[in-house]
């Protein structure tokens, strides 16, 4: 028989109250900062963002255009989504989005809404309605850039929602495109949109400026092109104001339409503000951005005024989008 | 009228590519992104994807997936479990969510990838869920991890592995940076959703789901299906490309690609899962062994899928994947336990007399050659040298893999050192397959830092901390023998 021998004590190790990396905050944390921060391998190592050789293709990609970026900040995960969006938060919100949007398709479907509007404005809704999915598919393309290169993780599942917000119109803007050709069969809906996109001198403002803030692969100007400049003018134009021409031509389902995507509107520029808030913090980004609007603001007025001008009987509209855009960025201290 | 079928419009809502002309096509979608084999656009535009859902479908039937795992009911009934689990399956609670959570948030990523460069509009489309799974993927797990964090600091590893240069976390970005994050969106996903996603996560997934059920875990085993239900279906992504790649005239090079993620994923799961299963489950609940499950659920699956799509299995298959089967593992294991102190969870032998004569009928042979370390680690703690069952020494590791170079210790010993002299500088991989690996691409490789290197080169501080200092791990971070060696008093009692 062999002695006894004494085990070690007890080797459980203590628990803690919150994550490690939350430890020191002042306010206990919530379930978005829980779910949400300080989440990237990428921001690890500036000379090697990528567990490989440090000079290939992503390296160098992340290197150039996300950790030698002009735009810089200390600590870019001090970033906070003011709507702290979870994942199932998100879901939730939308499910019940999509139920009310399911609700009035359904509501002026039975209302034969469709097939009573004038004439003269589902040619319009030809031309500068169901051609948006486009432009929601440039938005997809341009948030999913985001979220991959952001250099925090609370910023780059704001990206993410917002990207999703996009494939939500892609596919309510589809639908629709459907529904007016059963009731429209002549007008080009379906077989038109991509054509005028590509050619009608109504789009074409709109599609230089998507296409340019598709190109800009410096994550920093990236976020300022597509979030600051090119969404809003878009919104402006080709959600807001069509739904007020809408609205004005009877067309309550185009203009109610409008009216919920402008809330997914909203939480992108509550996001972008505060991005741009935390960015104006270090004194050098204020010039950085300033040297990008100069770049990108007049694009993105011509694409309204090019866009507005087709909208039937709004002489108003694209001083309007101009001014809105103009308002949103004095919020921001952009001005 | 009546409301639209989604067969009627699903179409156009991937009916969205345009030709720009105010940037140049290359310049939008730069080919080392988008497509580095010169296939037609209209061939990607042929992309279909076998699973259609629509966002207004997603979000509905994704809310009512999180209903009941985030029930405040479910939470506490999930900290009583924890408590009173085993140590066994308290340990493969810590491994797993340190070693999952982090890498299914940069799938984020990795599918935002394709959602910008994809050239086909159905794909861009599927990998926004893509994206939008994983946050969730990301996020149910860490929920789940916080609700133990204050029954153990290893939870805490759910949070702040990815920033850590901990062993472990470093295998794991090495590999899943390798075929997720840096590669072109093609290729990348041929790599993660067909060879990863559609032959590996079964086995965490659904294996251990089983395994949880058994084990009385259900919301665990709820949680994991839930999670394979979404991989199941963003899986898909990858078959279609195959397909069109294989139209043009790309066979060699997607055999190529499945040949070197289908092995890089292999070394990281014959790890977590094959250590899960075959130690850390309490025996009683096993449902098949690692073994089994591969052979089920990776072998004869994956074997199908592709040879369906008119590939050849993997060159290595017969000759170095099936004898891995029954040797990987067990190796590794070895080395995790005897290396506690450097990892976060807390380890399990799993070699209890009655565990190991489970092991023998599962792998016959693995007494006289595995079980014979185990025969010297189990005399010293009995003989109470534990000093002895943690070597001073550092091991050599794997310049692919990242783990220890192992073999079969024993009567059967066969352990290698397969070596390449690149650009001045030796490499050393555990696997002529490995080797292979770093030969197809060495630039991609090259001039990487493994842990060893780390040491050897001064990266990582020096003294008796230093290590621990690097990978982030204080006394408390660092993981100790979950059963406090209990498990060897049952041979002195056997003895007795």
């Amino acid at each position: 028989m062999t002695d006894a021998v004494v085990f070690p004590k007890s080797n459980s190790r203590p628990g803690l109250k919150t994550w490690s990396t939350l430890a020191g905050t002042r306010k206990r944390p919530s379930e978005y900062e829980i779910l949400t921060y300080n989440l990237h391998a990428r921001t690890r190592d500036p000379q090697a963002p990528y567990e490989q050789d440090p000079d290939t293709m992503m390296n160098s990609w992340y290197k150039k255009h996300v950790v030698a970026s002009p735009l810089t900040h200390p600590d870019w995960d001090a970033f906070r989504d003011p709507d702290q969006l979870t994942y199932r938060a998100y879901t939730t919100m939308q499910d019940g989005q999509e139920q009310y949007v399911d609700g009035l398709l359904e509501d002026h479907s039975e209302n034969g809404h469709d097939a009573s509007l004038p004439s003269a404005w589902v040619d319009a809704l030809a031309r500068l309605y169901t051609p948006g999915r486009y432009t929601a598919a440039a938005g997809q393309m341009a948030s999913a850039y985001l979220v991959q290169v952001a250099p925090a993780s609370t910023i780059t599942n704001a990206a993410a929602f917002q990207e999703a917000d996009c494939f939500r119109w892609i596919s309510r803007i589809a639908y629709r495109t459907r529904e007016l050709a059963n009731s429209h069969a002549d007008r080009g809906f379906v077989t038109g949109e991509r054509a005028r996109f590509e050619t009608d001198p109504a789009w074409q403002g709109i599609r230089e400026l998507l296409e340019k803030a598709l190109v800009a692969y410096d994550w920093g100007e990236a976020f300022v092109a597509y979030n600051v400049v090119a969404a809003r003018a878009v919104e402006e134009a080709c959600v807001r104001q069509l739904g007020l021409a809408a609205r004005r031509h009877g067309d309550t389902l185009t203009a109610m339409l409008a009216d919920n995507q402008m809330k997914d509107a909203a939480r992108s520029r509550r996001w972008t503000a505060a991005l741009v808030g935390q960015c104006l913090a270090v004194e050098s980004n204020r010039a950085v951005i300033a040297g990008w609007l100069g770049k990108w603001l007049p694009l993105a007025d011509r694409a309204i005024d090019m866009f507005c001008a087709a909208l039937p009987e709004s002489p108003a509209a694209g001083e309007a989008a101009k001014a809105a855009c103009a308002g949103f960025r004095r919020e921001l201290g952009l001005a | 009228m009546a409301k639209v079928a989604t067969r009627d419009w699903y179409d156009i809502a991937r009916d969205t590519n345009w030709t720009p002309t105010y940037v140049a096509e290359d310049e939008m979608f730069p080919p080392q992104f988008s497509d580095p084999y010169g296939i037609p656009l209209a061939e990607w535009e042929t992309f279909d994807e076998p699973y259609k859902i629509t966002f207004r479908d997603y979000v509905q039937s994704q809310r009512e997936k999180d209903v009941g795992a985030y029930s405040v009911k479910s939470a506490i009934a999930r900290t009583e479990f924890y408590r009173k689990a085993s140590p066994g399956w308290k340990s493969l609670l810590q491994l797993h969510f340190g070693a999952v959570s982090f890498t299914e948030y940069g799938s984020v990523s990795a599918f935002a990838r394709m959602s910008r460069f994809a050239r086909a509009p159905g794909m861009r489309n599927m990998a926004n869920f893509g994206s939008l799974d994983e946050i969730r993927h990301a996020q149910i797990q860490m929920y789940f991890a916080y609700e133990f964090i204050g029954e153990s600091r290893a939870f805490d590893w759910a949070q702040k592995a990815v920033r850590t240069n901990n062993w472990v976390v470093i295998s794991e970005r090495h590999c899943f940076d390798d075929i997720e994050h840096t590669r072109d969106v093609i290729s990348a996903a041929i790599m993660t959703n067909f060879s990863f996603e559609q032959a590996f996560t079964n086995l965490q997934f659904v294996a251990l789901s089983a395994d949880a059920k058994k084990y009385g875990d259900y919301s665990f085993a709820t949680m994991l299906q839930t999670i394979q239900s979404d991989e199941a279906r963003h899986a898909q992504i990858g078959e279609p490309l195959i397909e069109i790649m294989l139209r043009n005239g790309r066979k060699a090079e997607a055999q190529k690609l499945i040949d070197i993620s289908f092995w890089r994923i292999w070394k990281q799961f014959s790890v977590l899962s094959g250590v899960s299963m075959d130690y850390y489950t309490p025996l009683e609940q096993r449902e098949l062994s690692f073994k089994e499950f591969v052979k089920e659920f990776v072998g004869n699956q994956f074997l199908r899928n592709i040879q369906a799509l008119g590939l050849e299995k993997p060159w290595y298959w017969d000759e170095y994947f099936l004898p891995d089967i029954d040797v990987y593992h067990h190796a590794q294991q070895i080395g995790i336990y005897l290396y506690r102190a450097t990892e976060w969870w807390d380890v399990i032998a799993g070699v209890s007399p009655a565990e190991r004569q489970w092991l023998e009928s599962k792998y016959p042979g693995w007494n006289d050659t595995f079980g014979q370390v185990w025969d010297v680690i189990t005399e010293n703690i009995l003989a109470g040298r534990l000093e002895r069952t943690e070597p001073k020494l550092l091991p050599m590791m794997c310049n692919m893999v990242g783990f220890e170079l192992t073999g079969v210790p024993g009567k059967k010993w066969d352990v290698r050192d397969c070596q390449v002299d690149y650009e001045g500088r030796r490499y050393h991989f555990g696997h002529p397959v490995d080797k292979w690996i770093f030969e197809q691409e060495p630039k991609r490789y090259k001039n990487h830092m493994g842990f060893i290197d780390r040491i050897v080169r001064g990266i990582v501080p020096a003294g008796p901390d230093g290590v621990f200092d690097y990978m982030n791990m204080g006394e408390a971070d660092r993981g100790n023998c979950g059963e406090n060696f209990a498990w060897a008093e049952s041979y002195r009692r056997a003895a007795e």
